[in-house]
């Protein structure tokens, strides 16, 4: 397409005429801001790894510090990076990722101490490798993609790298299996990865594609019906693919909360594209129905509902695989209060898993509801800074891009928040950028780089301020 | 050297406070986005518009003499409009008037208003007016909405629409209800600025 790459050139050659006026009026105002805001977050971080030795160990230990220390470098490091590569960029994504991924190395910490864990067995030390792996990713994905508009070309490659990665776990002899969920492939006995964690951005880049090219037929077309305008029964292909590949997630990887993932990111972009409600309905309601059939001829489905509904049942609590985490997280963040019992003073470590899918309910436990808000706020902001990106966007592809991997972010944090706290039934799924877990932690930092990046090129500078 | 009870309670509620802080300082910083941009009062129009708009004002087409950009910003707000498009409009006057398309729009001039006659030219990217930074054009003044209208292509063809905003975006004098395209040399009104796309 002539036209997608036209726009790119045409303000390089606008730009000798305002970069006068630019120099003049923005000196980098946005990377300073983020510079003070990185300094605060690191600042904070330390704080609360520091807080963790001193509730938990009663003194300080320097070596912890300074491996966090060295990660708060390289987050500086991809600030630098930034005011070459990506001046425009949003100022507040960096500082709200670099923040969550740093109370989640020191709760993790803090669940290491509990269970006497050093060195290369420690989660944390394993954590803040991952982390600067992950960060390393990301100023890669800028340094690379230069504009998001490259990836429009590569939609259907997307597509298909994102199916593959999801169906990857079910290789024989590649996948691997814990507890019950089949989404891990593994390389002997080390190096597990998600790679379902990578498929959610190609997919999302795949749906932008695939509906910015496509949405005519999807929106313009359809029969009237309660005041709402239903698409044709014969374009119902695309919605019916989608729900057929997250029900067979349901069913042979046995994973409910990747499946809803998926299925939520494409409905919501199916929406932005096309901007009739019949869709959410109709994606809905599928989805909905292959729920109920699958709790009921499901187990291991059957038995997360129970254990939603009936989670304080002492039958319930008892039965293997029962209800005991569920319950065991809500006591602690009953525990916790207002301003929890302090970093490194409370039990967060008798909640199986405490430090990947219930690391949400241990951190309610020691900071308390206050600290718990203040994260929540924090996932708010980061996924209003992808809405507005979305809003400022002037191509589709970008609009759409921006909001779908900002909506992952939201969703997957509804999906596991709402779990633990009981509002919806629990199922595995990673807290974005604080749960301990390499792949979730890469894939996270991925998609805020290509939100900087989207952010950036998508920032409209004023050709003309009146 | 155990830390005291009180020392921990005192860190505690500390970092809470420091964490709600930044919230608080990242909220701040967004202001301009939940409240929009500050107006600008009318009451003093800028003097010297020329000189501020000196880097976009290039040497006007042959048709209109290269004295009517000095006086314009002086002229009442719809006079000079009239003294621009009347010479250009003049040759194509027999076959209506012209759709501008990519191809035969080039720039966007401002006719009217604080900035009259400053140009820039136009791409094949879509243009926003509004009050708020991220705008392609800001207008910042008392009836100018945050996201007022935009420029659009269809096929080509430029296209304004106006995005709901509260004093409307007027073409060629009548408001506007669904996009419209634009013909070329033909002024478009919004708030105490008016601009014209042309050749």
């Amino acid at each position: 397409m002539p036209r997608q790459s036209n726009p790119s050139s045409e303000t390089r050659d606008a730009a000798p005429q305002t970069g006068k006026i630019r120099r003049l009026h923005l000196p980098q105002k946005l990377r300073n801001l983020e510079l003070f805001l990185l300094i605060i977050a690191c600042g904070i971080n330390l704080g609360a790894v520091v807080l963790v030795q001193l509730g938990a160990l009663g003194q300080i230990d320097t070596t912890l510090v300074l491996l966090g220390a060295s990660l708060s470098g390289l987050v500086f490091a991809m600030h630098i990076v930034l005011r070459f590569v990506a001046r425009e960029a949003d100022p507040f994504i960096l500082p709200i990722a670099t923040l969550l991924n740093g109370i989640g190395i020191a709760m993790i910490y803090r669940i290491d101490i509990a269970n006497a864990e050093s060195g290369w067995e420690s989660a944390a030390v394993r954590q803040t490798v991952w982390s600067g792996l992950a960060i390393a990713c990301a100023i890669a994905v800028i340094l690379i993609i230069r504009n998001h508009r490259v990836l429009f070309r590569y939609t259907y490659v997307a597509g298909f790298v994102g199916v593959v990665l999801l169906l990857l776990p079910l290789v024989p002899g590649l996948g691997r299996e814990v507890s019950g969920a089949r989404v891990w492939i593994g390389f002997g006995n080390f190096a597990t990865f998600q790679p379902g964690e990578i498929a959610k951005i190609a997919l999302a880049v795949f749906f932008a594609g695939y509906l910015v090219r496509n949405r005519d037929s999807l929106s313009m077309v359809g029969k009237k019906f309660l005041g709402m305008r239903f698409p044709r029964l014969r374009d119902l292909g695309p919605i019916l693919v989608v729900w057929a590949l997250s029900m067979s997630v349901i069913i042979f990887q046995r994973d409910l909360g990747t499946a809803l993932l998926y299925f939520g990111l494409f409905l919501v972009m199916l929406y932005l594209a096309t901007g009739r409600l019949s869709w959410v309905l109709l994606g809905l309601s599928l989805f909905l129905g292959g729920a109920l059939i699958a709790s009921q001829t499901l187990d291991y489905v059957n038995g997360r509902f129970t254990n939603w509904l009936d989670a304080l049942n002492p039958n319930v609590y008892d039965a293997d695989g029962g209800s005991y985490q569920l319950v065991q997280g809500l006591f602690g963040l009953a525990k916790g209060g207002l301003i929890g019992t302090g970093w490194g003073q409370g039990r967060p470590e008798l909640t199986p898993v405490p430090q990947s899918d219930y690391i949400i309910a241990s951190l309610g436990e020691e900071i308390g509801l206050a600290g718990l808000f203040a994260i929540l706020a924090m996932y708010l902001l980061f996924v209003a800074r992808g809405f507005r990106i979305g809003f400022a966007g002037q191509d589709d592809f970008g609009k759409l891009l921006g909001v779908g991997l900002s909506f992952v972010v939201a969703l997957q944090c509804f999906i596991v928040i709402g779990g633990v706290t009981r509002v919806i039934p629990l199922t595995g799924l990673t807290t974005p950028f604080l749960a301990a877990g390499g792949s979730s932690l890469v894939a996270n930092w991925i998609i805020a780089a290509l939100l900087l990046r989207l952010s950036d090129t998508v920032r409209n500078q004023p050709r003309l301020v009146v | 050297m155990n830390p005291s009870e009180l020392t921990l309670l005192v860190l505690r509620l500390g970092f809470l406070l420091v964490l709600w802080l930044f919230i608080f300082g990242i909220v701040y910083a967004l202001r301009s986005d939940l409240f929009g941009q500050r107006v600008r009062k009318l009451a003093t129009p800028a003097p010297a518009p020329a000189a501020a708009g000196a880097p976009f004002a290039t040497p006007p087409p042959a048709p209109v003499p290269a004295g009517a950009f000095a006086q314009a910003p002086s002229a009442s707000a719809s006079a000079p409009t009239e003294q621009f498009s009347r010479p250009q409009s003049a040759p194509p006057v027999s076959s209506g008037p012209e759709k501008a398309t990519t191809q035969t729009a080039t720039r966007l001039v401002i006719t009217s208003g604080p900035k009259a006659g400053t140009e820039f030219p136009l791409g094949s990217e879509p243009i926003t007016i509004g009050r708020s930074s991220d705008s392609s054009l800001v207008i910042r003044d008392d009836y100018t909405s945050t996201h007022h209208a935009r420029l659009m292509l269809w096929h080509d063809d430029w296209m304004v629409q106006d995005l709901d905003s509260t004093n409307g975006t007027f073409l060629d004098g009548k408001r506007l209800a669904v996009p419209t395209s634009v013909p070329l040399n033909t002024t478009v009104k919004i708030g105490a600025t008016s601009f014209e796309l042309r050749r």
